[in-house]
Order: C-alpha cells, then sequence, then structure tokens
C-alpha cells in the first residue's frame, strides 16, 4: 500500500504541499484532481523522491517508495524522453537495466492497443505529435508493469475516441497486473470513470477524498463541488443527448 | 476583409503530414480544428502562421506546449519584457494585473524562470502573452489541456470578452468537443493530414459526415450520468 503521511514540501519561501496524507491499496485507483498551480505534480515529485519532503514520510508496503521501481507518466509528454534518442530505446533501457526480457509480442500488443504505429517508435521526440509521445510515455509506464504507476494528465494531449481506448487498455492491464495507479488529471469525466476514489487538491491541502461515483452527484466540500459543476458547464461531465 | 492562406502542406523525412489545404477566416470568425491525435493540427497550425506572417498578417500563437514558447533560462519577467517590445507596445502594468488576474496566476513569481511555475500556469502565462496585442489572427493549440475546469472557463470566458470587441479571428485548435460546441462558429475536421470537413460547428455536431467527426461525436461523454 502507498502511504503517504502528514506530507509538507516547500520549495523557495511558499509551502506547495501542507500536511497530505492520503493512502493507496494495491491494484486501486485513486484519480488526484484540483486547481492548476495546487500541487498535484509535486506530490508525485515527493512520492519518487525527485523533491525533498521537509515533514512526514511516504512509504510502499512500508518501504521506501522507489524500492518497488515505479513508473512515471509525465504531464509534458516530450519532455519526458531523451532528445538524442530514438523513442523505441527510451522504452527499452529501463527495462534492460532492470534486466527485464522483452517479449515483443506484448510490445506489439501494447502498441495496437495505445494506437501506436511500430515505425513511430523509430522517431525522435520532437519528430512525432505530442499526443503521439504521451502514448509512447504511457507505453513505457505500462511495459514495466511495476506495483505502482504514477500518471500526471496522461489523456491530456490525446482526443476523445484515442481516450477512451487508452483509458481502456490501462484499466484492463491494471486487472492483469494488479497495479496501483494514481492518476492526477483535470478531466473529471475520465475520474468518475476509471478511479475508485477522487482526491481534491486545492492550495497543497486535501480538501476531500470520496468515492468516485459519489463525488459526481454529492462533493462534500464547496471547492468540491465548484470543480463539479464547472466540469458540466464546460461539457466534461455532459449526458448523452 | 476574410484572409485566405492557400498551398498549406508539410513534409517530414520524405512522407507528407500534412496535404494541400486552404484555410478561409473571416475578420472576428471563431474556428475549431479538431480531429484524431497525430492527424496534423498542430502541423497545420504552424503552417498556417508561416503563410500568414509572410503575407503581412499579425498573428498570436499560443504552442500546444509551453515549453515551444519560453526559453528555459529566462525569467517570466524577461519573457513579457520582449513580449512588449516585440509589438512596440510601451510598458503597461495595468494591463498583466488585469490579465494575470483574470488568469489567475497574479500569485505567479515574475522573478522566476519557467520551471518553477506548474504546467498549467505556464500555459495561462503564454496565453496572456498573446492577449497583449490585437493581432489579426490568433491561434490557440490545446489552450486548456492543462487547466482543471474552473481556471479552464475563466481563461475561455476571458478570451471571449477580449474577442467580442476587436476583428482578431480565432483558430481553437482542440480535442474537446465540449469545448468546442461552446466557443467556435465553425468546427473543421482533420483526418491523417487532410482537411475532411469544414461547416457550422452544429451542423457537425449534429450530422457529421465524414468517418472522422462521426467517431469523435460518438466518444463525446466518458459516461451517462444520473442526473
Ligand atoms: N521548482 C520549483 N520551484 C519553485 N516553485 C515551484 C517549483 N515547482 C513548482 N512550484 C510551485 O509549486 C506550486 C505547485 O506546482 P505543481 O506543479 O505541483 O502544481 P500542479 O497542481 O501540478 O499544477 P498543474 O495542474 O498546473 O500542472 C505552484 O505554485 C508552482 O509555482
Ligand atoms: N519530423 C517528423 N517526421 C515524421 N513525421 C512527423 C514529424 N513531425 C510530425 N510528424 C507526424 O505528423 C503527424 C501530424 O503531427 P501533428 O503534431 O500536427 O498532429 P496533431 O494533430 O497536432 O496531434 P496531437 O493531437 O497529438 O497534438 C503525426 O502523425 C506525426 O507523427
Ligand atoms: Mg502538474
Ligand atoms: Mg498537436
Amino acid at each position: 500500500m502507498l502511504s503517504v503521511e502528514n506530507v509538507t514540501v516547500r520549495r523557495g519561501r511558499a509551502q506547495v504541499l501542507n500536511d497530505v496524507s492520503l493512502t493507496l491499496a494495491p491494484g486501486k485507483t485513486l484519480a488526484v484532481v484540483g486547481e492548476s498551480g495546487a500541487g498535484k505534480s509535486t506530490l508525485i515529485a515527493a512520492i519518487l523522491d525527485l523533491v525533498r519532503v521537509a515533514a512526514g514520510q511516504i512509504t510502499w508496503a512500508g518501504a521506501p517508495v522507489r524500492r518497488c521501481s515505479p513508473a512515471l507518466v509525465m504531464q509534458e509528454p516530450r519532455r519526458a524522453f531523451n532528445p538524442h534518442l530514438s523513442l523505441r530505446r527510451s522504452v527499452m533501457e529501463p527495462l534492460e537495466a532492470q534486466g527485464h526480457v522483452i517479449d515483443t509480442s506484448h510490445l506489439t500488443t501494447l502498441c495496437a492497443g495505445l494506437e501506436i504505429a511500430l515505425d513511430l517508435l523509430d522517431r525522435r521526440p520532437t519528430e512525432v505529435s505530442i499526443g503521439q509521445a504521451q502514448r509512447v510515455g504511457i507505453l513505457r509506464a505500462l511495459i514495466a508493469a511495476p506495483p505502482l504507476v504514477l500518471f500526471d494528465e496522461p489523456l491530456s494531449a490525446l482526443d476523445a475516441v484515442t481516450q477512451k481506448h487508452t483509458a481502456r487498455l490501462i484499466a484492463d492491464l491494471q486487472r492483469e497486473a494488479g497495479f496501483a495507479a494514481l492518476i492526477v488529471t483535470h478531466d473529471l469525466g475520465y475520474a468518475a470513470a476509471y478511479a475508485d476514489d477522487i482526491a481534491v487538491l486545492r492550495a497543497g491541502q486535501v480538501q476531500e477524498r470520496t468515492p468516485a461515483a459519489r463525488f459526481v452527484t454529492a462533493p462534500q466540500t464547496d471547492y468540491g463541488r465548484t470543480l463539479r459543476d464547472a466540469a458540466f458547464a464546460l461539457g466534461a461531465l455532459e449526458r448523452v443527448a | 476583409m476574410t484572409i485566405t492562406a492557400t498551398g498549406l502542406t508539410a513534409t517530414r523525412a520524405g512522407r507528407t503530414i500534412l496535404y494541400q489545404s486552404e484555410m478561409r477566416i473571416a475578420p472576428g470568425e471563431r474556428v475549431g480544428l479538431v480531429g484524431a491525435s497525430g492527424s496534423g493540427k498542430s502541423t497545420l497550425g504552424h503552417a498556417l502562421i508561416d503563410t500568414l506572417r509572410a503575407a503581412g498578417h499579425g498573428v498570436a500563437h499560443v504552442p500546444q506546449s509551453p515549453d515551444e514558447a519560453l526559453d528555459p533560462l529566462r525569467s517570466m519577467a524577461f519573457h513579457w519584457r520582449e513580449a512588449e517590445r516585440a509589438l512596440r507596445s510601451p510598458p503597461c502594468p495595468a494591463r498583466q494585473q488585469e490579465l494575470f488576474a483574470a488568469l489567475r496566476i497574479a500569485g505567479g513569481d515574475l522573478c522566476k524562470r519557467p520551471w518553477s511555475w506548474s504546467r498549467g500556469m505556464q500555459q495561462r502565462f503564454v496565453i496572456a502573452l498573446a492577449l497583449i496585442g490585437t493581432p489579426d489572427v490568433l491561434v490557440m493549440d490545446e489552450p486548456t489541456s492543462a487547466l482543471d475546469p474552473v481556471v479552464a472557463a475563466g481563461t475561455m470566458d476571458l478570451l471571449d470578452r477580449h474577442l467580442a470587441h476587436s476583428d482578431t479571428a480565432l483558430v481553437l485548435i482542440t480535442h474537446d468537443l465540449g469545448l468546442a460546441a461552446r466557443r467556435v462558429d465553425r468546427l473543421m475536421v482533420m483526418d491523417a493530414g487532410r482537411i475532411v470537413e469544414d461547416a457550422p460547428t452544429a451542423q457537425v455536431l449534429a450530422s457529421p459526415t465524414s468517418g472522422a467527426a462521426r467517431s469523435l461525436c460518438a466518444h463525446r461523454n466518458w459516461l451517462e450520468l444520473p442526473c
């Protein structure tokens, strides 16, 4: 289980995370939503030990999180890759470093599911569209199948059809492999459809944590309601006509 | 006068990624550009910008990734000064404050470099840069992709106010049909490097003719919600 206990992170003078506590059980999905600038990416960085935690503790099964080799899907898709390497090398290198045997048929199946043409992997990150780079980022995370995967806005650059296929693929693999998924997203429709729980972050604090189905009908806080209503108004949660 | 850009094409590594296309944009018009990921929307946006600028039109651009617009070694204040200078616009702190307040980035530290701002804050800063002047065309590539629903709505409302009293036309590239439905007059749909549909927004949403538009419309919603 991922356990984030009373975590505080400072950057410069600002307190970016303020006494944040969250848990995520193996195989479960937690969506983290909230205001842009609220500290969602910083939470992921803290879980991966990429920023210094001023107070509190973060563990996976009681041990430091790094020991379970978690995978990360980065918010800025192209920045996730070495610009000098082909995407294929960037996908393969971490696997090889961990001594995984690469099953080409598994790679081919995943690429098909993510609608990634195989020749695309021979290009560099600047030679594909941003949504294509985002899907290769998801491929790299899923192919390693670690027990914990952190997704930072994994569908933000995808069209509606590809979003739905990708979300379904992630959920199917999750069912097979049993990894826990922490998904940072602005898309409340995605969160409502696929997460077990939704945690709302605002100004570095967790406002509420609510089962996904209940969040859509009855958020527990004023900010949660504001967010839900705005998603409706934007069309992200609208009913099929 | 309607702006016309013809002969828009692009090839990379011997592959055509944008086939001969043209776009006509009336003053003050709002055009949405939608299509599958990789269909060529950003490429068409870039080709349009190059062609319009070569013809002497003023164009502002909000690229899909803030990385394309921001130099990682320069402060945000530097970017702002440079943008004002490029537009030969005298420094105007009041305008800056107004834009930043509406975009909710007034709390951002301008002395910092881009990577000290969150991704969505960078995106809004780049939008603010694009709203300094009054160009003929404003091309925005997925401008709300890193924004939460509250901030995204506020940003689009600011844009509406900004465009309401000007002749600036908007080309909005987006994967979000819900957003396009509410904000643009006309939709252009792309598929594999071609514009395959070009019609009033309501018409495309109600009776899409191309396969690409039909599948986008069919997948518009995540789930049927009990209301
Ligand atoms: N390297 C840094 N130095 C100083 N401040 C930072 C740094 N990185 C982030 N911050 C600040 O921390 C706050 C939280 O940033 P973070 O990137 O975690 O937000 P976020 O919730 O992921 O936002 P978004 O939805 O826009 O991606 C922001 O106010 C940001 O300006
Ligand atoms: N340097 C390159 N070499 C080969 N193909 C390229 C190159 N740059 C872009 N492409 C291809 O051109 C196509 C169009 O890319 P573009 O970035 O315009 O797509 P897009 O519609 O904006 O996608 P997204 O929604 O993912 O941003 C993609 O299929 C991409 O792989
Ligand atoms: Mg972020
Ligand atoms: Mg694009």
